[in-house]
C-alpha cells in the first residue's frame, strides 16, 4: 500500500462530493465469518445475522474490490482485561449457558435479560473487539486511512457489567490502543441510545472528546442529558446532544454539521471514532427517530471529509433489513464509492423486498424536535464547546505542547500527509450527487493501483 | 422525614424470637376493613399485630409442651383469620358468653363464614384460642407477681423487643422504661366486658407505679403531668407509632397487592398533590425522603437496581406480548431507570408490573428528578495514560488475517462493476418470481466464485441463503417449519435450548444457520409478494401461522407456472458443480 499514498491527497478536509474529489481513502475491514451464526435467543432483537447480510451486500456490490479486508484476530482475556475489570472477564471467559447457575454473578454483573448468556458469548466478544483492536491498529501503523468493524461499536458495555445487549466495549478497547498513538480522539456516536459506555469510560479525560447524538427521554438507558459534560479533566469534553422521537434528515444534518464542525475546529482530534449504530434509522424495531439511509450515512460523509484517521464501527440497529442496507451504504460511502439503489441479486435478497432497494425512506411520523428546541441544543452545545481551550493542552513529560504540528516528528510520523486539519471551510455536498445515485449511474474514478 | 430514621434506629418489626411467625396466616397486621385513619382503627391494627406476634409464641410453647397445633386453620377451605376471631368472641363477651347464648352462628357469619360450620369455628375456638386466652392471663399474672409491675403488656404500644423479651424468657424483668409513659391506649386484647374488673385493676396499679399504662380509657395528654420531657418523649414516640403502622401496611400490600381490605391507593398521578394524613400520606412521605438518597449512591448495588432493560417488552408474559407485538415496539415508553426497581426486589413475575406502574410513575414526574448520574471511580472509568509523546508499539497480531485482496492476486481488480446494482429487465418469463429470482442469484452466485476463489468460502458464501437447506432433508425442514408454525414463546425457547433433541445430528449452530437463510427468505419470499404491505422479518414473535400451507411455492408462483419445490436448489447445486469442476 505504501506505493498509494501519493493518492491520497492532502491538505483540504473538505470534499465538494465523491464525484468530484477523486480523493481516495485506504479502507481497512474487518469481517469475522463465523459472526452470522451467533444467536443471542429466541425474541432477542440483537441479531448479530445482520452483519453477515451487510457483508453480503458489501460484497455483491462489489465494494471488497476497493478495500483490504481481514479476518479479526480475536481478543484474549489479557487484552479484554485493558479496560474491563479483571473478575467480569473472568466470569465473561468462563461463563455458558450451561454452566450458569450461580445468580449472583447474573446480578453482579447484569446478565441474563437485556444480555443473556448464550452459546459461543465470549468468542463473539473476542471477534467484535479484535476488530475494533485491530481497526485501531491499522490506524495507528498508518496502513488506512479508514477502519471499518461492524461487529464492533457495543457503547453500553461498562467497565464491570453487561448492559444493553453489549458485554465488551470493544469502543473503549479501540480508542485505548489509538490513544497510544494519538494524543486526543473524538469519539462520536449516532446510535438512538446513549452511548453511556464509552462516555463513562472517558468521563473525566480529556483525551477522548464524547460526543453522543441520542433519544432522550424515558428511554433506554436514561443517561446522556444535556448537561452531562464531564468531570474533572474530563469538563467540558462529554457532549450529549438530547433528541427527541421523529428526528428528520435534514434537522440532524444541520445539528450534525454544525456540532461536528466546532468540536474538529476546536478539539482538533487526532484520530475519530465513528460508532454508526443503525437503530436510528426510520423504522427501526426499537428506535424512534426517522433517518433515511443517506442522512444517517451523511455522518460518515462529513467525517470522512475532514481526512482524519476513522474508525468506523456498528453498533445497535435491530430492522435487520435496514442495517445491511445502512452499513453497506456506509461502506460504499468509506470507499468513495455511490452504489446503485437496485439491490444486486444476492443470497439474502428477499429480506430486502418488496422494494428490493438500497435506500431506506423516512416515513411520514412527525418529528417532534422542533426548530426551536434544536437552535436551542445548538446554542447550549456550541457554547459548551467553545468553552474549551483551543486544542487542549495534555501534560507532557518529555516534550513541549505545539499545538500546530500534533505528531511529533517521529520517523514513521512523516510518511503520514502533512497535518490533517480541518480549515474551517464550510461543506457542502454535491446535488448532484444524489441525482446520479439515483439514475443509477456510479461513475467511479481510476483506482490508482 | 426525622420521624423515618428514628424509627428506623428505634425498633423493628420484625421479631427474630419469633420463627413461627413466618408460618402464620396473614402474619404482620391486616388492615381491617375499615380505612385506617383514626386513632381506633390503628390501634385495631396494632392490636391486630400484638395478637400475630404474640400467637406464635403461644404455640411454640404449646409445642414444647406436646400439644401440637397445626396452621394455617382452614375453615370450608377458607383460611381463617384466628385474630378476627378471636376479636369477634371478644366483644360478644368472650367464650363463655358466646358458648352460653348459642352465638357461633353470628360468629361464623361475621366471619363471612357459612352458617353450619359454627361448630367448627367453635371447636378452633376452644383448640385455638381459648387456650391462648388462658396463656396470656397466666403470664400477666405471673409477672405482676414476679414485678409487682404491671407493664400493660397488651398494650400494643410496647416496644416489640419488649414483647419478644417478655415472652422468651419469663423471668425477664421488663425495664420501667419510660417508653411505658407512652401506653395512653385504649385497646387491651384482654379488655373485654367480662374483664372490666382487671382492667381496672391494672389501671389502679399501674397509677400506684406512677406511670401511665394502657387500660379501656384514653388518657389525656394532661393527665400525663407538666413534664416537658414526657411530653417530648411521647411526641417521639408517637412518630414511631404511626410509621410503625405504615411499614406493617405496606407489608401488607407488599405481600397482598390485590387484598380488597386494603386500603384503596390512590391514582400515581394524584401522588404529587396528595396530602392525606393517613398511612399511605406517610408512606408518600417516607418515599419522597427516601427516593433521593438512594440516588445519590452510585454503589454496585443500587446501580444494578437501576437498570433499565433496553427491551422491556421482551421480558413481559406472553398475553401482553401478543398485544404488544402487534404495534409498534420500539415507541414504548420506557421507565426511568430507577422506578422500575424500588417496585420489585421480592416479586415474582416483576417486570411487566414494573413496566406499567413506572410508565404511570414516570408521567407526574417529568423524570427530571429520576434522571441517572453518570458513575465515576476507579471501577467505572478506563485508565487513560497521559500523553507522553512516547510511542508504544502496536502488536502485528491485530492486523489479523489478511484475506482480501489475495496476495498472488496479480491482475487488478476490475474498477467498473463497483457499486453496480441489478439490470432493470431480464428474459424470465416471470419477472420477479420466486424462479427468476432464485436463477438470478443462483447467476451472481457463480460470478462471485469466480472472482472470490477460495475467498467465497472462507466468507462463508456457501453457507449464506436457501443454499442451506441442501443440507436438510425435506422431513426435517417439514419438522422445522412445523416447530416454528406452532410459535408458542416457552415452547420456542424450549426449542432454541435444546435443539438436538427435536433434530438429532443438527447443533444449535445449524438451526440458527437456517433459520435465518432459509425459514426467513421463504417467509419474506412470501410475505414480498402476498402482503407487501406488511414485512417483518425482525419479530421472531409473530405468529407464523397465518401462512398456511401456501407457506412455499404455491402461494407466490405465477399463474399456470409449474415448478417443483427447491428447483434452484438443484440449479444451484449444479452451478456449483460446475464451477468445481471447470
Amino acid at each position: 500500500m505504501k506505493e498509494e499514498e501519493s493518492g491520497i491527497e492532502e491538505g483540504g478536509a473538505s470534499l465538494p462530493s465523491a464525484g468530484l474529489d477523486g480523493k481516495k481513502r485506504r479502507v481497512t475491514y474487518f469481517y469475522e465469518p463465523s459472526i452470522g451464526d451467533y444467536y443471542y435467543g429466541q425474541g432477542h432483537p440483537m441479531k448479530p445475522h445482520r452483519i453477515r447480510m451487510a457483508h453480503n451486500l458489501i460484497v455483491h456490490y462489489s465494494l471488497h474490490r476497493r478495500m483490504e479486508i481481514n479476518r479479526p484476530f480475536p481478543a484474549s482475556p489479557a487484552d479484554i482485561r485493558g479496560f474491563h475489570s479483571d473478575d467480569y472477564v473472568r466470569f465473561l471467559s468462563s461463563v455458558s449457558p450451561e454452566t450458569l447457575s450461580d445468580s449472583r454473578h447474573l446480578k453482579r454483573f447484569n446478565v441474563g435479560e437485556d444480555c443473556p448468556v448464550f452459546d459461543g458469548l465470549f468468542d463473539f466478544c473476542q471477534a467484535s473487539a479484535g476488530g475494533s483492536i485491530g481497526a485501531a491498529v491499522k490506524l495507528n501503523r498508518q496502513d488506512a486511512d479508514i477502519a471499518i468493524n461492524w461487529a464492533g461499536g457495543l457503547h453500553h458495555a461498562k467497565k464491570s457489567e453487561a448492559s444493553g445487549f453489549c458485554y465488551v466495549n470493544d469502543i473503549v478497547l479501540g480508542i485505548l490502543e489509538l490513544l497510544k498513538l494519538h494524543r486526543r480522539v473524538l469519539y462520536v456516536d449516532i446510535d438512538v441510545h446513549h452511548g453511556d459506555g464509552v462516555e463513562e469510560a472517558f468521563y473525566t479525560t480529556d483525551r477522548v472528546m464524547t460526543v453522543s447524538f441520542h433519544k432522550f427521554g424515558d428511554f433506554f438507558p436514561g443517561t446522556g442529558h444535556i448537561k452531562d459534560i464531564g468531570l474533572g479533566s474530563g469538563k467540558n469534553y462529554a457532549v450529549n446532544v438530547p433528541l427527541n422521537d421523529g428526528l428528520d434528515d435534514e434537522s440532524f444534518r444541520g445539528l450534525f454539521r454544525a456540532i461536528i464542525q466546532k468540536v474538529m475546529e476546536v478539539y482538533q482530534p487526532e484520530a475519530v471514532v465513528l460508532q454508526c449504530g443503525a437503530d436510528s434509522l426510520s423504522g427501526d424495531r426499537l428506535g424512534c427517530f426517522n433517518l433515511s439511509v443517506k442522512g444517517h450515512a451523511d455522518c460518515l460523509r462529513f467525517l470522512r471529509s475532514f481526512n482524519v484517521p476513522l474508525m468506523v464501527l456498528g453498533g445497535g440497529g435491530y430492522t435487520i433489513r435496514n442495517v445491511a442496507r445502512c452499513w453497506c451504504y456506509e461502506t460504499a460511502v468509506a470507499v468513495g464509492v455511490e452504489p446503485d439503489n437496485k439491490l444486486p441479486y444476492n443470497e439474502y435478497y428477499e429480506y430486502f423486498g418488496p422494494d428490493y432497494t438500497l435506500y431506506v425512506d423516512p416515513s411520514n411520523m412527525e418529528n417532534l424536535n422542533t426548530p426551536k428546541d434544536m437552535e436551542k441544543i445548538r446554542n447550549t452545545l456550541l457554547e459548551q464547546i467553545s468553552r474549551l481551550p483551543h486544542a487542549p493542552s495534555v501534560p507532557f513529560q518529555t516534550t513541549p505542547p505545539t499545538l500546530e504540528v500534533p505528531e511529533e516528528a517521529e520517523e514513521d510520523m512523516d510518511r503520514r500527509p502533512k497535518l490533517r486539519k480541518w480549515d474551517g471551510e464550510d461543506y457542502d455536498s454535491d446535488p448532484d450527487e444524489d441525482l446520479k445515485a439515483i439514475s443509477g449511474c456510479s461513475n467511479i474514478t481510476a483506482h490508482s493501483r | 422525614m426525622e420521624g423515618w430514621s428514628t424509627f428506623s434506629n428505634g425498633s423493628s418489626l420484625d421479631c427474630p424470637g419469633v420463627e413461627t411467625v413466618g408460618a402464620f396466616p396473614g402474619n404482620g397486621c391486616c388492615l381491617g376493613k375499615d380505612h385506617v385513619d383514626n386513632e381506633a382503627d390503628c390501634d385495631k391494627l396494632k392490636q391486630r399485630c400484638l395478637f400475630y406476634k404474640l400467637f406464635p409464641v403461644y404455640l411454640k410453647d404449646n409445642c414444647s409442651k406436646g400439644v401440637v397445633r397445626p396452621l394455617p386453620v382452614l375453615i370450608d377451605g377458607h383460611q381463617l383469620d384466628l385474630y378476627k376471631l378471636f376479636s369477634i368472641v371478644k366483644e360478644r363477651g368472650g367464650y363463655a358468653v358466646v358458648a352460653k347464648k348459642r352465638l357461633w352462628g353470628s360468629v361464623s357469619k361475621e366471619l363471612g363464614l357459612n352458617l353450619k360450620v359454627f361448630s367448627s369455628v367453635k371447636l378452633v375456638y376452644d383448640k385455638y384460642l381459648n387456650d391462648f386466652e388462658r396463656w396470656l392471663k397466666q403470664i400477666f399474672e405471673e409477672k405482676k407477681s414476679k414485678t409487682g409491675n404491671n407493664e400493660g403488656l397488651l398494650c400494643p404500644n410496647l416496644k416489640d423487643k419488649d414483647v419478644d423479651e417478655l415472652v422468651k424468657s419469663e423471668s425477664n424483668k421488663i425495664k420501667k422504661d419510660t417508653d411505658f409513659v407512652n401506653c395512653k391506649n385504649d385497646i387491651n386484647l384482654l379488655d373485654t366486658k367480662d374483664q372490666k374488673n382487671k382492667s381496672e385493676d391494672v389501671q389502679h396499679n399501674g397509677g400506684d407505679n406512677d406511670e401511665k399504662i394502657c387500660n379501656g380509657v384514653k388518657v389525656d395528654p394532661t393527665t400525663l403531668g407538666a413534664e416537658g420531657a414526657v411530653k417530648k418523649l411521647k411526641s417521639r414516640k408517637r412518630k414511631r407509632e404511626t410509621l410503625s403502622g405504615m411499614l406493617i401496611w405496606m407489608k401488607h400490600i407488599a405481600k397482598y397487592p390485590l387484598d380488597p381490605l386494603a386500603q384503596p391507593i390512590p391514582k400515581p398521578s394524584k401522588w404529587k398533590g396528595y396530602k392525606g394524613q393517613d398511612i399511605f400520606g406517610q408512606f408518600l412521605r417516607a418515599r419522597e425522603a427516601l427516593l433521593p438518597r438512594q440516588h445519590e449512591e452510585p454503589t454496585s448495588g443500587l446501580s444494578f437496581l437501576q437498570k433499565q432493560k433496553m427491551h422491556p417488552v421482551m421480558y413481559e408474559d406472553r398475553a401482553s406480548l401478543g398485544r404488544h407485538a402487534t404495534g409498534k415496539l420500539r415507541c414504548s415508553k420506557r421507565l426511568p431507570a430507577f422506578v422500575k426497581s424500588k417496585s420489585c426486589s421480592c416479586c415474582n413475575g416483576k417486570r411487566l408490573t414494573d413496566v406499567l406502574t413506572a410508565k404511570t410513575i414516570s408521567e407526574p414526574s417529568g423524570g427530571e428528578s429520576l434522571e441517572k448520574q453518570v458513575s465515576v471511580g476507579p471501577r467505572f472509568q478506563a485508565e487513560v495514560p497521559e500523553w507522553t509523546g512516547v510511542v508504544s508499539e502496536s502488536d502485528s497480531k491485530w492486523l489479523g488475517i489478511q484475506i482480501w485482496p489475495l496476495k498472488h492476486d496479480s491482475e487488478p481488480t476490475p474498477e467498473t462493476d463497483i457499486g453496480r446494482g441489478r439490470q432493470e429487465k431480464c428474459n424470465c418469463e416471470f419477472q420477479g418470481s420466486v424462479a427468476c429470482v432464485r436463477l438470478h442469484i443462483a447467476e451472481n452466485r457463480m460470478k462471485l466464485k469466480l472472482e472470490l476463489g477460495s475467498v467465497f468460502y472462507h466468507w462463508g458464501f456457501d453457507r449464506m441463503g436457501e443454499e442451506v437447506s441442501l443440507q436438510w432433508t425435506t422431513e426435517e425442514e417439514k419438522k422445522f417449519k412445523d416447530i416454528m408454525r406452532s410459535n408458542i414463546s416457552s415452547q420456542n425457547k424450549y426449542f432454541w435450548n435444546n435443539p438436538s433433541k427435536y433434530f438429532t445430528g443438527k447443533t444449535r449452530k445449524n438451526l440458527v444457520s437456517y433459520y435465518f437463510n432459509v425459514f426467513l427468505i421463504q417467509l419474506r419470499s412470501y410475505q414480498n409478494r402476498v402482503t407487501p404491505k406488511n414485512v417483518d422479518s425482525d419479530d421472531d414473535e409473530v405468529q407464523f401461522g397465518s401462512l398456511g400451507d401456501g407457506f412455499r411455492m404455491e402461494a407466490v408462483k405465477g399463474p399456470g407456472y409449474k415448478i417443483p419445490d427447491c428447483s434452484l436448489n438443484e440449479q444451484c447445486a449444479d452451478l456449483e458443480y460446475w464451477s468445481r469442476h471447470d
